[in-house]
């Protein structure tokens, strides 16, 4: 295998693992822009959906059908959290509504294990087998599936935001609450739509993940920090930026696995860190979040 | 539609005196009372002007109105009390609001901004083909009232300078076919000329639509010439209320409450 | 804020039940490791060191209003410091303090200064990064930090003429160093730069504008808090003997933080009611089930903020203000109507703004305590 057939290779496993940050990191970048806030636990509740998806596959029913549910499920959880943890402390500094989603962190995480064990579980591979080749860069159909399922969650998103009337509606509130409340529009409603949908993108990128990762408690921990670093390379007011910095991040991360010898396979989790610091340190509001601006 | 007369008072005689009637407002924010019971009234397609100083409580006064601050007392619209409702709620009453600093979606482009606006009208339980026609028809009425906006429709409103965001505002306010319009301080932070402009769209708005407007305004002279009666309010209560000609036509009255500057413009 | 202050008494009698606490506790903690089991001393130990580090995170989340998800890096950085000195150098104990303790406050500063030149929750972000980051780089750096298998270093050791018990004599070195710690903590927060970091929390544009340096108040603020959780991690090493990467998992980083919430952010005795919940939460309910820790810290931290933002030392501050608010609500009344005049048209702009008191005295504790993190969430969002 040539240099340049082995570069793509890694460069197409990058975008694989990439599709799935950014799903994350596109649930993230979801609840900022409605509340302002960054949501600590976005992993630990798309793992909990990914449970969810287990637990019924477990059951017999088969994947494809087991998706949909698990989705269903994630978006009225999501609701609920925002009904029940979230707007309790709406309005609140926003140091209290960021510890209010470490706790949702731990409280998930543990309820997980206690309900699920803290043992491993495998999770069903939903795409087949083997691999097309391109050229000598063998594409498997799982990253495929996985690029695939993500570029059709955007594109469902983007038609919700941008052509129907709860999308504008949405977008309204995000972009200013009050005068969203001033239209008639009940805005705490709306914010738990913007949650539903958060943990349903969210559980996408954790269905899509168990696979590979096999499914644990911990799972989302690791996928969390690589979709914070795309979130910020992205610019957390961007869901385009999310998905630009989750591809790039995933690529980013496995050439560095790959061809940096010092930093090698296990300590590829402090690309993550570096791309944050360096993106801090040279353009804060990322690749294409808008410059400074205060939230009141 | 009435000649644009600065004498406004005699114009228009309602038969609905007490369309929005306010008695005993008391409102403010955690332990700070701003407003110590008002008492007045609004005839149905009239302009009622509140002035006052800085700090009166006038802004205050036009939240409690729409739900953004909470008050006691009564304050009632058509009959129905609007005291303990929501800001949503408010709207859905036909209360609009157009806050200070204007508050339009700054990232939604203009003709987005509008259909906001007209959101309680194309919600999900009303998709009929004949409403959403009106809004379209709205729109187009919005856009003779606002020509510069027409030209921009696919702008972000966050492009949009100043007085056009205000004028973006009241458009969006109207969308709502309020039977209330509450404006905040619209010529805050606007050139004169604009501010002149925008005050001559509301009369016709007014004149047009008969909707009832509510102005709380600084600058007590534009006020004036569109209102048919105007209050003044100092710190937290109403220490005049009249026909707007007559106040304006009050000198001491103006040189207590509203500031030299009024008596000078007159003046030249 | 009068009102309360009425309750709590005159300044010469609050002073004077503070010296009387002082002294009591002073005589308990002093007492404690005579009357107790070893084990019981140890455990002790470990809320007093853990103590220490919920000090230095108070500094930063209590009264910084940043957040860190990373002060288990800082402690665990603090104990590979103290671990590797032992180990390769043979230093004595003592010297490892003063190298962990400067080492942590450097690392705290680096990772500051990108973090906190801006608003928001970059320093989370980066902490966590971190926290995530540090256990796989230690077993990485093998040669020097014995990779996962860890290292083993004496513990330190009592001597001859105390005459006591090797759990005794630690206990008392670490009650000496947190006592130091937590005076030192009250003392910086008293200074110009705890009012500083007071300002800041309450209203950042606002003490900007009044000339508050803020990016270097929240560094500052920062390396101290890195600096506290070295400190602690040092001790620990001391304590335990052993330090091996994953004993300093992301896990800790979180515990910590919610140790913190619970005892009561932003008050000066709140973190060793946080300490004694890091130290018994976990070996109480873990007999039940391995997740039962979590599950018992993740709805602790909710309900909390939900229903007390000050944490448990800030309850009986909470409740007395109610009262006091409740009781002579007339007569409040009567006082603040003057007030309303000057009170502005202009809604209260930022959420964090209607929590700012200017007649706030960060030098009073009894102030300091009754101040809660936040204000009590409004019901509105603006």
């Amino acid at each position: 295998m040539s240099a340049v057939t082995d570069l793509l290779q890694q460069v197409v496993e990058g975008l694989g693992s990439g599709a799935v940050y950014a799903s994350l990191a596109l649930a993230l970048v979801l609840i900022h822009r409605f509340t302002g806030i960054v949501n600590f636990a976005q992993g630990e509740l798309a793992m909990l959906s990914t449970y969810v998806a287990w637990q019924l596959v477990a059951s017999g029913m088969p994947f494809w059908l087991a998706l949909p549910v698990t989705l269903a499920v994630s978006f009225a959880g999501g609701m609920l959290v925002e009904r029940i943890v979230i707007r309790p402390v709406q309005g609140a500094p926003e140091l209290t509504v960021v510890i209010v989603t470490v706790g949702l962190f731990i409280f998930v995480n543990a309820l997980a294990g206690l309900i699920w064990s803290f043992t491993v579980k495998d999770f069903p591979q939903p795409f087949p087998d083997g691999a097309i080749d391109l050229s000598g860069v063998r594409v498997d159909w799982s990253t495929l599936g996985i690029i695939g399922v993500v570029a059709v969650v955007m594109g469902l998103l983007y038609l919700l935001f941008q052509h129907t009337s709860i999308g504008l509606v949405m977008r309204a509130v995000a972009c200013n609450p009050s005068s969203a409340r001033l239209s008639g529009i009940r805005v705490g409603r709306v914010l738990m739509l913007g949650w539903g949908l958060a943990a349903t993108v969210g559980a996408v990128s954790g269905v899509l993940v168990a696979p590979v990762l096999f499914l644990e408690p911990n799972m989302m921990g690791g996928v969390l920090i690589y979709a914070f670093a795309a979130a910020t390379l992205g610019g957390f007011d961007s869901p385009v930026g999310a998905v630009v910095g989750g591809l790039f991040v995933g690529v980013a991360e496995t050439l560095t696995g790959a061809y940096v010898d010092v930093i090698g396979a296990d300590l590829k989790v402090g690309v993550p860190l570096v791309i944050i610091l360096a993106v801090l340190l040279v353009r804060p509001q990322g690749l294409f979040g808008r410059a400074a601006v205060e939230r009141a | 539609m009435s000649e644009p007369t600065t004498d406004r008072t005699e114009a228009q005689a309602s038969a609905e005196p007490d369309f929005l009637k306010v008695s005993g407002l008391h409102a403010g924010y955690g332990q700070a009372r701003v407003l110590q019971g008002l008492d007045f009234s609004v005839a149905r397609g009239e302009v009622c002007a509140i002035l006052g100083p800085n700090g009166a409580g006038k802004t205050t006064m036009l939240r409690a109105l729409c739900g953004m601050v909470r008050g006691r007392g009564s304050v009632t619209l058509n009959g129905t009390e609007l005291l303990g409702r929501s800001p949503e709620q408010a709207a859905r009453l036909g209360v609009a609001h157009v806050p200070e600093g204007r508050g339009t979606f700054n990232d939604l482009t203009i003709e987005e901004n509008l259909r906001v606006g007209a959101h309680l009208r194309t919600g999900p339980r009303r998709r009929g083909r004949a409403e959403r026609a009106a809004v379209v028809a709205d729109l187009e009425r919005i856009y003779d009232y606002f020509p510069k906006l027409r030209q921009r429709l696919r702008q972000p409103a966050g492009s949009l300078s100043g007085g056009e965001q205000q004028m973006l505002a009241i458009g969006r306010a109207l969308m709502l076919r309020p039977s209330l319009l509450l404006l905040d301080e619209p010529s805050l932070g606007l050139a004169p000329l604009v501010t002149r402009e925008l005050f001559e769209i509301v009369r016709a708005v007014n004149e047009e639509e008969r909707t009832t407007v509510v102005v709380v305004e600084q600058n007590a002279q534009l006020a004036l010439d569109i209102a048919h009666q105007a209050h003044v309010l100092e710190a937290g209560r109403l220490v005049l209320s009249g026909p707007a000609q007559q106040i304006r036509e009050d000198g001491q009255v103006a040189e207590v409450y509203l500031g030299v500057s009024v008596l000078s413009r007159k003046a030249g | 804020m009068s009102t309360i202050t009425a309750a709590l008494g005159t300044d010469r009698a609050r002073r004077l039940r503070a010296v009387l606490t002082v002294l009591f506790a002073g005589a308990v903690a002093v007492g404690a490791p005579f009357y107790f089991a070893p084990f019981q001393v140890f455990q002790l130990t470990m809320v007093l060191l853990y103590a220490v580090a919920l000090a230095g995170l108070n500094l930063l989340v209590g009264f910084g209003g940043q957040i860190s998800l990373g002060h288990g890096a800082f402690f665990a950085a603090g104990a590979y410091a103290a671990a590797v000195m032992l180990d390769r150098y043979d230093t004595g104990h003592l010297a490892t303090l003063p190298v962990a303790a400067a080492g942590c406050f450097l690392l705290g500063l680096g990772f500051g200064v990108p973090a906190l030149r801006l608003r928001g929750l970059y320093l989370a972000l980066v902490t966590l990064s971190f926290a995530v980051f540090l256990p796989p780089l230690l077993k990485r750096l093998e040669p020097v930090t014995g990779g996962s298998m860890g290292l083993t270093v004496d513990k330190l050791q009592p001597p001859a003429w105390s005459g006591l018990a090797e759990d005794q004599w630690m206990y008392f070195v670490v009650l000496a160093v947190t006592a130091v710690a937590l005076l030192l903590a009250r003392n910086l927060l008293r200074s110009r730069v705890g009012r500083a970091l007071l300002a800041v929390r309450d209203n950042e544009s606002a003490a900007e504008v009044m000339g508050v340096r803020l990016s270097l108040h929240k560094t500052l603020a920062f390396a101290w808090s890195a600096m506290f959780a070295g400190v602690a991690g040092c001790l620990y090493t001391w304590v335990i003997g052993f330090v091996s990467p994953d004993s300093f998992s992301f896990v800790l980083s979180i515990t910590l933080l919610a140790g913190l919430v619970v005892g009561g952010l932003g008050s000066l005795y709140g973190p060793l009611l946080g300490a004694a919940f890091v130290m018994y939460v976990p070996s109480v309910s873990q007999d039940l089930s391995e997740a039962a820790p979590g599950v018992v810290f993740g709805l602790l931290i909710i309900a909390v903020m939900f229903v007390a933002p000050t944490g448990l030392a800030g309850l009986p501050g909470r409740v007395l203000g109610a009262v006091a608010r409740r009781l002579p609500r007339t007569a409040a009344a009567l006082d603040r109507t003057p007030e309303a005049e000057s009170a502005p048209d202009a809604e209260p702009k930022s959420r964090t703004e209607s929590g700012t008191s200017a007649t706030l005295d960060p030098a009073d504790p009894a102030v300091v305590d009754a101040e809660p993190v936040g204000a009590p969430p409004r019901t509105e969002k603006e």
